[in-house]
């Protein structure tokens, strides 16, 4: 049985992900409720966009000795503590417009099969809804999308030569369009398939 | 006014605080966590910006009742479940529709119940006008500024009893913190000024 954890933020989580996660024996706990070292022990975690960084970045210890035993993080949100060594802090988008903040995938990985950047970018003809800027990646990360206008890489998956991966998205929880009636909703359940089949690194193809 | 930003650690509080157009109205930053045991003798009103986690806030419900007991203020914004925290503050659920502002002609519900409140020589309607999470009653003594229109207030004014409470089920800050929904920013441009005026309550 793989070690998953769900980090629970403060406020709105989504409760059919949380019915997901309990369907799938996925533990989920308040970052109250958790510590540095079981953190370290945990072999995925998953971290929703509303959590508390600031108590993040006192079990950063945790964090990075999760990394470093060969886990893989999946972080949601404006980065805006320093939790990862090599990632820069969040950078708004230049621009905020409806066409400033439209998607493009640059490569596929299992989690976005079948999604259409379309309707990850727009929902209800609104953009914005899924990044509004990005966490700068260390040079070896892949971009997954990243915004067309600014060139914003808002989805990141980063293979660290000390070990473990990071897959990091800049906007709100990637799990937020479960209920959607578009091909966003495929985001969450691929993300589990995932997951529970421990992450698997794989050849990203360039789109 | 001296004014205390109470911090739940989130992005959208550290991009609300650090905001250079709006930091310049805080006098301290409290971490949620350390408000039990913060002392509060240099700070006039709390701050607790939208979005916290209410469980963090039930901990320090001692600090914030001695706060207001003492005569000071404090600005409890929305989807921080304030009536698990502070006395006296009835929440009512409701449905939120992200989306009236889609249909041409929709009516946001909102609407000014006290025009002549000092807070709107600050803000106008249209910078409070997003979406709202529930409503208020509003407490024997209190004067609603704003309702809506299915009943009940979204912000409310409340001297009635010890201190003085400012309440609403809006959440600006999530939303400023989030570089998403522009009206949420010109809330915020209003009404930190306005507190940090001393939060006159007329023109």
């Amino acid at each position: 049985m793989i070690n998953i954890l769900h980090l629970r933020a403060v406020s709105h989580e989504l409760p059919g992900f949380v019915k997901s996660l309990h369907a799938r024996g996925i533990r989920s706990e308040s970052v109250r409720d958790i510590s540095s070292k079981e953190l370290a022990q945990c072999e995925i975690l998953l971290i929703e966009a509303h959590v508390d960084q600031k108590a993040l970045l006192g079990m950063k210890d945790g964090l990075t000795a999760c990394l470093d035993a060969g886990g893989t993080i999946v972080f949601n949100g404006q980065l805006v503590y320093p939790l990862f060594d090599s990632v820069g802090l969040f950078q708004v988008a230049s621009g905020r417009g409806r066409d400033d903040l439209i998607i493009e995938r640059v490569n596929e990985h299992p989690v976005f099969d079948g999604v259409d950047c379309y309707d990850m970018s727009l929902r209800r003809g609104v953009a914005g809804f899924y990044a509004r800027g990005a966490n700068p990646p260390p040079p070896e990360a892949e971009i997954l999308h990243r915004l067309v206008k600014d060139g914003s890489p808002i989805d990141w998956i980063w293979q660290r030569r000390q070990g473990g991966q990071l897959l990091m998205h800049s906007g709100n929880t990637m799990w937020m369009y479960l209920d959607d009636k578009t091909s966003a909703a495929r985001i969450a359940p691929q993300l589990l398939d995932w997951v529970c089949a421990g992450a698997p690194v794989t050849d990203l193809e360039n789109c | 006014m001296r004014i205390a930003f109470v911090d739940g650690g989130t992005y959208y509080h550290h991009a609300t605080y650090n905001d250079p157009e709006l930091k310049v109205f805080f006098d301290r930053n409290i971490y949620v966590l350390d408000l039990p045991e913060a002392d509060l003798s240099d700070v006039d009103c709390l701050y607790i910006a939208s979005r916290q986690n209410p469980a963090d806030l039930v901990v320090a419900r001692d600090v914030i009742d001695a706060f207001l007991a003492s005569g000071k203020m404090v600005v409890a914004l929305g989807e921080s479940h304030c009536e698990q925290w502070l006395s006296n503050v009835d929440w009512m659920p409701g449905v939120t529709n992200f989306w009236w502002w889609l249909t041409p002609g929709e009516d946001s519900g909102l609407r000014l119940n006290e025009p002549d409140h000092g807070l709107f020589s600050y803000i106008t309607l249209d910078d409070a006008t997003w979406h709202r999470h529930g409503t208020l009653s509003v407490p024997p003594g209190a004067k609603s500024l704003i309702n809506a229109i299915e009943g009940g207030s979204v912000l409310y004014d409340d001297s009635s009893s010890s201190g003085r409470r400012i309440v609403s089920t809006l959440d600006p800050c999530y939303h400023h913190g989030s570089y998403f929904m522009p009206a949420t920013t010109g809330f915020l441009k209003g009404f930190l000024p306005w507190l940090k005026q001393g939060a006159p309550a007329s023109m």
